[in-house]
């Protein structure tokens, strides 16, 4: 074989790197164009005055808060939103405690069923989980737990089974080292002691990521909440009562209603995620790994 | 097939190499079937056996025990009681009363087993049909009301849980009693109320932690699964409530229907349904899997600037509710959206469009489809991103130094250390997502709501079905969006979407290495 | 302050894998025992049951008197020191020492006091508000072990606590452990895989192998008289050389022959050869490097060597060398000894000759491997 001589392949180092940065700042912008559109889109619309459908313009003829003021005056959409928000609360507090005890106790302790009982929530997991709906309609229906007392319903719903979730939070709890609760058991601690003593502590990200997540839920949820709400306006989250605007029969009076409440939706939710989009970021990665 | 030795596989050029490892990947099939069958067959095996031991070591309890012991045989935590344990004796012996007297008092237990019927096919679930009878004092027809099917079935199914339980902790207690007598023949301590509850923040910890949880996941989720697979075997729709209608037991006749692959067959429907779920599925995984690490690979690279920007700008999709912008932009691709407009006047596409009469690009089922997919990765891409950057952070550093002293291209890198490093790690969470996909209600039912409808098949099921219907979507229709609802048969297309992800997990799980250890990350 | 005994323990994990078995041994008040053996041997298994960190399968561990196998870990009173520390990263040093106490529910004064004297005598005073990952190695080690002291536990359990740390760091910490030890005067039981480690500390050395205790016994005992090839070979480095040769006994004088040399066996080890009434056989006979010695050519017990590889230690050389059967055997021979122009011969490749000295020999026997003199 012939000696390779040293010798510039084609571009130098600095100058193919300063020209792939360009392609890839290139790439990014027009990512990051395409993405934000819609939402750019929806601002718009919500800010124009006289037309209340689809006009196919991106931009407002005419400036105002028309569609705002006709949001609050003329709907039920201020209790849809104080519907889900309240849900949103409710949803975060319950949710969190079932999924941090189960995975705390399926990552730390070890017991007999253990095992079992993961296999079991396998298998249920694999059932179509919307289908529960119709037995818990029927018995929430009874119990008066649907149309506008849906939301307690709903909340119920959400979190009951939620134990189920416990995939992410388990895994966080698996990459604390299991010496650390020797450690304390010996230093005295029971294994109550142990759980908000020790772990607890060193779980905040993760304590954030589930309490987030629970909030987030009754925002983005429509399958679960169209069946229990039933068409009951006072019983609505956000996301069924807007839904109805964008049917045929109402697109033409509520298309720019929509996009007005969807930027007050959007609002208070983004802010609360981007502020904690950190936490977030940590719960998905870790997830990633664990599955 | 021979498993060659691992000097005589190196040996193999890369297409020798491909074309053995294809072959071993699919002679291994039927043994992952084979394994799973053999597990099933140990699973109840071992129960057998654990069955048999049960009733050895009852009978041993009873030939060996002393009075007390034989005593709890009948009267509930009389051993508990008789050796010091009294607030446990008293909890047992209340549950005995209550079971006792929640079967024999009426309309209790036995009232409601006995209505049943169960699985007689053709009889129906629940005895007296409600009707509209002549009332005097009111002078019209009022309407009687008789059995509720559905209060039959769930009582019924509660009265057979009761029943488990109540055997259950009479082998519990039994069991109990007899380790008091063996602790006390030993001379030693036997444990107290108190020390029960002192256990429960320790060594019993899993107890108190699981009790909220799991009771929410029996009675929320085990419990409707298990009305939800009777009623596969019933003709429980909107027309047989139940109350209006007493609905009865049909046998196998909803899974039978499952052979019917003409016009408007649920056979066919099925079929059709199922391959566009797969397909979705498959490319929805893959198309946000790979893109998604292009971007983050990008985001991440050294030397580009505003990375908190970039990310921040990406994560605003998962942020604002999907029901927002999955509807907003659903009406952009209309055919009087910003989007639809302009690509509709695109002479080409306004050619295809006009010669099929499709007025919006939903109308086509090929665009719809296609249009659904790439929509999906503006909503996927996001998520794929972050999970990219957190293990693309984890990759060693020196690995791409050493491999950029061997000479490797920035391609190269990419196909042989990040590829596989990510393959490896993700590996499980791509099949969770896969199975995610499958089911996948929001971004179809938001962007295309399932249409444009298949003509070819008409409707199955009692509901219309179209082109980019999920099975999870057309299951929503059928218990919700139409007006005979089956639940009969969402119930059985349960079950099989049940299968389904049950055989696609088993299959992916046996072909992704990462998957098969559970410790290896720990 | 307590004596801890161990009686008929096993430890078996799932069905049916055997991780310690057969454990017998009684630890007296204020001794300090050291577990060794290679990984997997079940020291730590051991140790954690005596902690409370493991079921015990079979047998009782007693503590004080007390058999504490149904004991959770916080009662039995003992303290404990990790391998990787197990400080809490969300707790300072002070808080991190303080922990135990706090679960006792101490008053603040008295956890000052208690956790302040410590730092004082472990040196970390100035680092109490910190939190552990501002720490170095051996820094987060002296607040394990400070964690440890700051309660009047029964016993002071230490699992692998120096492994973590690099060379230097663990000789003085090693030294630190034994001054430690002079002050809290308790019952230790330590658990290392470094046998120099076990011979420096132990009052007594206690090895292990595949869940089985090979020998206890005070280091002098353990390297003067191991009872199998198994402790021969663990204890002391570089490790015994082994020859498989003949014993000969020729009326009172006993001789080896190996490799065709003939070595006379001398003092305690002959009289007790004699005293046991060993016949001539076929033997496994250990001599350790040190016990080597470079001999004349014409010495009726040299054996020529080759050198294969010629280790400068500093104040000694470590020589492997190739006996011409192909056995292979290491030489410890003392810098001092030698003169330069003899040192500068010694390379490899050069043959020189060696001898036993015969007052230090081990015999075993080939098939049971146990020493003829146990």
């Amino acid at each position: 074989m012939k000696n390779k001589t040293i010798q510039k392949s084609g571009l130098g180092a600095r100058a193919s790197r300063r020209i792939g940065n360009t392609i890839i700042y290139i790439i990014l912008t027009i990512i990051t164009l395409v993405w934000l559109f819609p939402f750019f889109g929806i601002v718009m619309e919500s800010f124009k005055v006289n037309v209340t459908g689809m006009d196919g313009e991106l931009f407002p003829e005419k400036w105002g808060l028309d569609n705002y003021t006709r949001l609050f005056n003329d709907t039920d959409f201020l209790k849809w939103f104080l519907n889900t928000a309240l849900m949103g609360v409710a949803t975060a507090f319950f949710q969190t405690l079932f999924v941090l005890s189960m995975s705390y106790a399926l990552s730390r302790l070890r017991f007999k069923a253990r095992k079992p009982l993961m296999n079991l929530m396998l298998i249920l997991g694999m059932f179509p989980g919307f289908l529960t709906m119709i037995l818990i309609y029927k018995v929430f229906s009874e119990a008066g737990l649907t149309m506008q007392m849906a939301p307690v319903g709903l909340v119920i719903v959400y979190c009951a089974s939620s134990g189920m979730g416990y995939y992410i939070s388990k895994g966080f709890f698996d990459t604390i080292p299991k010496t650390l609760d020797e450690a304390a058991r010996v230093d005295g601690a029971t294994r109550m002691q142990v759980f908000y003593k020790v772990i607890m502590p060193l779980s905040g990200s993760i304590v954030i990521y589930t309490i987030l997540m629970g909030f987030m839920a009754p925002w983005g949820d429509f399958m679960l909440a169209s069946y229990i709400i039933h068409e009951n306006s006072q019983g609505m989250s956000v996301a069924v009562g807007m839904y109805e605007w964008l049917s045929k029969t109402m697109l033409n009076t509520n298309y720019t209603m929509f996009c007005a409440a969807g930027v007050i939706v959007a609002i208070p939710v983004t802010a609360v995620f981007l502020g904690l989009q950190k936490y977030y970021v940590e719960g998905v990665t870790g997830g990633a790994v664990k599955g | 097939m021979r498993k060659l030795t691992d000097l005589e596989y190196l040996k193999l050029n890369k297409f020798q190499a491909f074309i053995y490892n294809l072959k071993r990947f699919f002679c291994a099939i039927p043994g992952w079937f084979l394994n799973l069958f053999l597990a099933i067959g140990r699973f109840f095996v071992k129960c057998g056996v654990a069955i048999k031991d049960e009733f050895v070591d009852i009978g041993t309890t009873f030939i060996k025990g002393n009075w007390a012991v034989k005593t709890s045989f009948l009267v509930f935590g009389f051993g508990n009681l008789f050796y010091g344990q009294i607030a446990r004796g008293l909890l047992f012996l209340l549950f005995e009363i209550v079971f006792f007297g929640y079967m024999f008092v009426p309309s209790g237990g036995i009232y409601w087993l006995s209505k049943g019927h169960w699985f007689q096919a053709g009889a129906t679930v629940g005895s007296v049909q409600g009707s509209f009878q002549y009332d005097a004092i009111y002078d019209t027809d009022v309407w009687v009301p008789g059995d509720d099917s559905v209060k039959v079935m769930l009582y019924g199914l509660l009265t057979i849980v009761f029943i488990i339980a109540f055997i259950y902790t009479w082998r519990l207690q039994v069991k109990q009693c007899r380790i008091c007598m063996d602790i006390t023949a030993q001379g030693k301590r036997i444990k107290s109320g108190k020390d029960d509850l002192k256990s429960l923040v320790d060594d019993q910890f899993h107890k108190t932690l699981l009790a909220l949880p799991v009771v929410g996941i029996l009675l929320f989720t085990v419990l409707p699964i298990i009305y939800m697979i009777l009623v596969a075997f019933t003709s429980y729709d909107a027309a047989h409530d139940g109350y209006s209608n007493l609905f009865s037991w049909v046998g196998l006749k909803n899974f039978n229907e499952l052979t019917d692959f003409g016009n408007g067959g649920l056979g066919l429907a099925f079929g059709e349904i199922l391959s566009w779920t797969l397909m979705w599925s498959l490319f929805a995984t893959f198309t946000n899997y790979f893109l998604g690490m292009f971007v983050a690979i990008m985001i991440n690279k050294k030397g580009i600037k505003l990375k908190k920007f970039w990310r921040t700008a990406l994560v605003m999709t998962i942020a604002i509710p999907q029901f927002v912008s999955l509807l907003y932009v659903s009406k952009l691709f209309d055919s009087s959206g910003i989007i639809g407009e302009s690509l509709g006047s695109i002479p080409f596409i306004k050619n295809y469009l006009e010669t099929n009469h499709y007025i919006s690009l939903w109308d086509s089922p090929t665009v719809a489809r296609a249009l659904v997919i790439i929509l999906n990765i503006w909503v996927g891409i996001p998520y794929v991103m972050l999970q990219a950057t957190g293990i693309l952070m984890n990759i060693p550093a020196d690995l791409y130094e050493s491999s950029r002293v061997d000479g490797a291209s920035p391609f190269q890198q990419y196909v042989k250390i990040t590829l596989p490093y990510m393959l490896f790690v993700t590996g499980p969470a791509l099949l969770t997502s896969f199975v995610g996909n499958l089911n996948n209600f929001n971004v179809i039912y938001l962007l295309s709501s399932g249409n444009p409808i298949n003509t070819q098949i008409g409707s199955a099921g009692g509901v219309s079905v179209g082109h980019t219907d999920l099975l999870i979507t057309w299951l929503y229709k059928m218990a919700l969006g139409s007006g005979e609802s089956r639940y009969y048969t969402a119930s059985v297309i349960g079950i099989l979407i049940f299968v389904v992800c049950a055989v696609l997990s088993l299959i992916i799980y046996n072909v992704i290495p990462s998957t098969k250890n559970e410790e290896d990350y720990q | 302050m307590a004596n801890v005994k161990l009686t008929n323990v096993k430890k078996i994990y799932g069905k049916d894998t055997v991780a310690v078995q057969d454990f017998n041994l009684e630890i007296a008040d204020k001794e300090f025992v050291v577990f060794v053996g290679p990984s997997g041997c079940g020291k730590s298994t051991t140790l954690r049951m005596i902690a409370g960190l493991e079921d015990i399968s079979e047998g009782t561990v007693e503590i004080d008197g007390v058999v504490v196998n149904d004991l959770q870990p916080r009662d039995r009173n003992i303290a404990m020191v990790f391998q990787n520390y197990a400080l809490y990263p969300h707790l300072t040093v002070f808080e991190n020492m303080a922990f135990p106490l706090r679960l006792q529910k101490m008053p603040q004064d008295e956890v000052y006091r208690r956790v302040t004297e410590a730092a004082e005598i472990l040196g970390i005073t100035q680092y109490l508000t910190r939190k552990p990952r501002a720490l170095s190695g051996g820094q987060r080690q002296r607040v394990a072990i400070g964690r440890a002291m700051v309660r009047d536990s029964k016993v002071f359990l230490m699992d692998e606590p120096l492994s973590n740390l690099d060379a230097k760091l663990r000789n003085q910490m090693r030294a630190e452990i034994i001054l430690l030890r002079q002050k809290i005067d308790t019952t230790f039981v330590y658990v290392t895989h470094d046998q120099t480690e076990a011979m420096t500390l132990g009052d007594r050395i206690v090895i292990m192998k595949d869940g089985f205790i090979q020998q206890v016994g005070t280091p002098t005992e353990v390297f003067d008289m191991p009872y199998n090839l198994f402790v021969a070979e663990f204890i002391g480095a570089p490790k015994m050389n082994i020859v498989s040769t003949q014993l000969v006994r020729e009326g009172d004088k006993y001789f080896v022959t190996p490799y065709g040399a003939k070595i006379e066996v001398t003092g305690k080890k002959a009289q007790l050869l004699k005293e046991k009434g060993v016949d001539s056989q076929e033997i496994l006979l250990g001599v350790r490097p040190e016990h080597m010695t470079l001999a004349a050519d014409n010495d009726s017990a040299a054996i020529p060597c080759t050198i294969r590889v010629n280790e400068m230690m500093g104040s000694e050389l470590h020589l492997h060398v190739v006996e011409y059967n192909g056995d292979k055997l290491i030489v410890r021979v003392p810098t001092v000894a030698l003169e330069d122009e003899q040192r500068s011969n010694m390379v490899s490749g050069s043959t020189i000759h060696v001898t036993f000295e015969g007052k230090v020999m081990h015999f075993f026997d080939p098939e049971t491997h146990i020493n003829l003199l146990a």
